[in-house]
């Protein structure tokens, strides 16, 4: 009869946990790509640093100087700082977390107690929570230290706090899991979220106008946020440096309250994991007798101009990018942007007083444009996935995939520069006719002449992106760190351009020059296509090992 | 004197410090039904990449159909087929636009790719989902699919990485029925499987690698009569397998020291 496992203490497993957790960073670091990567982190790790610490001496002098000087009513704000970065960083920085699946745990022999404990654990291991404890325990040294007696409340209140937070972010963020795992949502998610960040331009303006009408409703709105969990613990940290301790108990009773709703909501919630919640999008087979044959596809040639391989990859990349509603986002974010500049700059926009001359913006705004669009371009083997075989199985010189690629590119940035031109346009009027041909012209120098260095290093750092996915996704840092030098690069020569048409007072010096250098661009793009395919046969190797993983 | 769809001369290839592929010489006639076979680790895989285009090769050289892969590699890729490990597919496509693009890639017509792309997909039975992403297909579905896709421009040889794993019963049927009526029309067809009674009853010919070394070659009753010492022999492949491959004593792990499983 073989041994049973038996059982293990819930702390053995946390522990086991996390020892994964640092052998998964460890063994991806191993990859000479990945050492760059680590250098990133150690960077992020001593600016994170800077700011925990930086703020748990803000915390400190603050809950000290707010008791000290008998300004308990601010308290309060103290707790709805850690509050609110408690729970919303991990919501903007849902991008950035690793790839590992809490919910795999479940595989392993756990009860769902011990599930539960781990997921709170988890929990407390993100960076918002510790920088949240660290803050937490820095406001407690400072109570302590300017109303010793207040010490024994604080640790109460404190640790009701850090248990409300540490189960609400965790429901808040299971529930996001739910949401997210499925295309649609996920995609809607996405456009919302953009679409607040993009409203935020519309505070100011909506302020000015209506300000009057807020600001009574704001004051009436505020009482109800007594009673929400940061209040009631500044409420009873101030109840018991005042010695009233009937609202020490009632804050801290609501705490309480809070922190068991939200952990009953979460245990639900993990209970409902613990079953085997299915989050997969995947159809249910049809059945045989509701089977057709695939219509037959539209067989006029739009793109008969182009060799059939390039034509495939055109119309294959647009398929991709109409399939991929984050990528379709980001193009239709730039034109977005070029509104709001071009309304907020051209005078129309309520908080703009000075108009700007089309002389100035139109290029600012094109080179904006450019600068947004061509970031895809340095990985665009990204969304390939294991797809990336197909291209090296076919009888065809690579040179090919990369014209099918960047002729989609060269397509989206066409459409994308016309609209803006005509909103620009419609808002602002066009500039001077040497301007805008000095413009078109460096467009044009800008974008082909890093269409070379964004294939050589599509082929060189690549890295994989999962289709569809908000949550750990991280671009190849090379391809960010040599899209962001090259456009440094033509940025400041497209600069001295144009400022030596003003310097030269020549007019149509830029529109010359900027003609020559995108000619030499073009030149030197076609130039430089034979040996980007040889370079792809060298490196295929790197890229089916990246892409296919 | 059978023509020779495949020869490699001393083919190798190493990973850093790791020889995966060592000097193999291969030879596969055409119109045979191939089975390439070995441990996990030994190579096949390995293999497979470097006779499609997929990894180069660290050393030897590789013909196909009389082309020298070195030099004309977009002339031999044209006239082969592959369904590799992975699969390799575009899985935001459907099926039916993944058969058009594989197609127009290997130069068909768009006529012809649509139709061959429309009666490939019936006879897989993947014709009554046209909408669903690849992504959203079942591992079956995927394979048949890669088959598809590997098979859309009539490739004279056609390569096949562990093509009936993860396939079922009927799947399986339906791949078997392409093979065998692609071998009786000159295919030359190498496959790579670890279910040795698929290799059996499919393949005329195998070949064995082990460690990265070709270990043995020949016809079925070449290998049997090799091993059992008489022709005619019944030996199954699964006993000239562990035969060849276990012969250093080292392949069999010893059950004894598991005896806390038993």
């Amino acid at each position: 009869m073989a041994d049973v496992a038996s059982p293990i203490g819930i702390l053995t497993q946390v522990r086991v946990v996390a020892g994964l957790r640092w052998r998964i960073l460890r063994n991806g670091l191993r990859k000479k790509a990945s050492r760059f990567d680590l250098l990133g982190l150690i960077l992020l790790g001593v600016f994170s640093g800077f700011f925990v610490v930086g703020l748990c001496v803000a915390f400190f002098t603050g809950a000290y100087a707010f008791l000290s000087e008998g300004r308990f009513g601010l308290f309060g704000l103290l707790f709805w700082c850690i509050f609110l970065f408690w729970q919303l960083f991990p919501i903007f920085a849902a991008g950035f977390g690793a790839s590992f699946e809490f919910r795999s745990m479940l595989r392993f022999p756990l009860n769902l107690t011990a599930f539960y404990v781990i997921g709170l654990a988890y929990g407390l291991a993100d960076f918002s929570a510790v920088a949240s404890v660290c803050w937490l325990a820095s406001m407690t040294l400072g109570a302590a230290a300017a109303r010793p007696g207040v010490l024994p409340a604080m640790l109460l209140v404190a640790a009701l706090f850090l248990l409300l937070n540490v189960t609400l972010e965790r429901l808040v963020g299971s529930w996001l899991e739910r949401l997210l795992s499925r295309r649609r949502t996920r995609e809607l998610f996405f456009a919302l979220f953009i679409l607040a960040m993009v409203s935020l331009n519309l505070i100011e303006p909506t302020m000015r106008h209506y300000g009057g009408l807020l600001g009574p409703l704001a004051l009436r709105i505020i009482p109800y946020f007594a009673w929400l969990p940061p209040a009631l613990a500044g409420r009873a940290i101030a109840a018991a440096a005042e010695a009233r301790f009937g609202w020490l108990v009632l804050g801290s009773a609501g705490l309480f309250v809070y922190a068991a709703v939200f952990s009953v909501f979460l245990w639900r919630r993990f209970a409902s994991q613990y079953r085997g919640e299915e989050l997969s999008e995947t159809a249910a087979p049809v059945p045989a007798a509701a089977r057709a044959l695939a219509k037959p596809a539209d067989s006029s040639d739009r793109l008969s101009a182009l060799s059939p391989q390039v034509a495939t990859v055109v119309r294959k990349e647009f398929r991709y990018l109409t399939r991929n509603t984050f990528s379709f986002f980001t193009l239709i974010m730039p034109p977005v942007m070029v509104l709001i500049f071009g309304t907020m700059f051209a005078g129309k926009h309520p908080a703009s007083e000075h108009p700007v001359s089309p002389e100035m913006l139109f290029p600012g705004i094109m080179a904006y444009l450019v600068l947004i669009l061509m970031g895809p371009a340095y990985n665009c083997f990204a969304f390939e996935g294991r797809g990336i075989q197909t291209y090296f199985m076919a009888p065809l010189h690579f040179r090919d995939i990369f014209l099918g690629k960047n002729l989609m590119l060269l397509s989206v940035l066409g459409v994308e520069t016309v609209l803006s031109l005509v909103m620009l346009a419609w808002l602002l009027g066009l500039p001077s006719l040497p301007v805008f041909l000095a413009t078109m012209a460096a467009i044009v120098f800008a974008v082909v002449g890093q269409l070379s260095i964004a294939n050589w290093s599509s082929v060189t750092f690549p890295r994989k992106l999962e289709f569809g996915q908000i949550r750990g996704q991280r671009q190849s840092g090379m391809a960010v760190l040599l899209a962001f030098a090259a456009q440094i690069v033509f940025g400041g020569v497209s600069a001295v351009v144009l400022f030596s048409g003003r310097w030269t007072g020549n007019r149509w010096f830029p529109a010359e020059a900027f003609t020559l250098l995108a000619a030499a661009a073009v030149g030197g793009y076609f130039a430089s296509l034979d040996s980007m395919s040889r370079l792809a046969e060298e490196k295929k190797e790197v890229l089916i090992e990246a892409l296919c993983r | 004197m059978p023509e020779i769809a495949i020869r490699t001369q001393r083919l190798t290839r190493r990973f850093g410090n790791l020889t995966a592929v060592d000097g193999v010489d291969l030879q596969v006639a055409a119109g045979q039904f191939f089975g390439f076979l070995g441990p996990n680790g030994a190579g096949k895989s390995t293999t497979i990449k470097m006779l499609t285009g997929l990894l180069a090769p660290t050393a030897g050289s590789m013909d196909l159909l009389g082309l020298d892969f070195a030099t004309h590699p977009v002339e031999v890729k044209r006239q082969i087929g592959v369904v590799p490990e992975g699969m390799g597919l575009l899985e935001r496509l459907t099926g039916s636009e993944y058969l058009q693009f594989v197609g127009r890639m290997y130069g068909l017509d768009r006529r012809m790719t649509q139709q061959r792309a429309n009666e490939l997909l019936d006879f897989m039975q993947l014709a009554d989902r046209p909408k669903t992403l690849i992504a959203d297909y079942s591992h079956g579905m995927q394979k048949k699919l890669a088959l598809a896709a590997a098979v859309i421009h009539g490739p004279r040889i056609l390569f096949l990485d562990e093509p009936f794993e993860g396939v079922d019963a009927l799947a399986a049927g339906v791949l078997k029925a392409l093979l065998g009526r692609m071998t009786e029309r000159g295919t030359t067809i190498f496959l790579t499987s670890h279910v040795l009674e698929i290799v059996e009853r499919l393949c005329s010919h195998v070949a064995i690698i082990h460690k990265g070394r070709l270990v043995a070659q020949g016809s079925l009753e070449e290998l049997r009569a090799d091993i059992s010492g008489e022709a005619g022999s019944k030996t199954t492949l699964e006993q000239v397998f562990l035969s060849i491959v276990g012969q250093d004593g080292t392949e069999r792990p010893r059950l004894e020291e598991l005896s806390w499983l038993m």
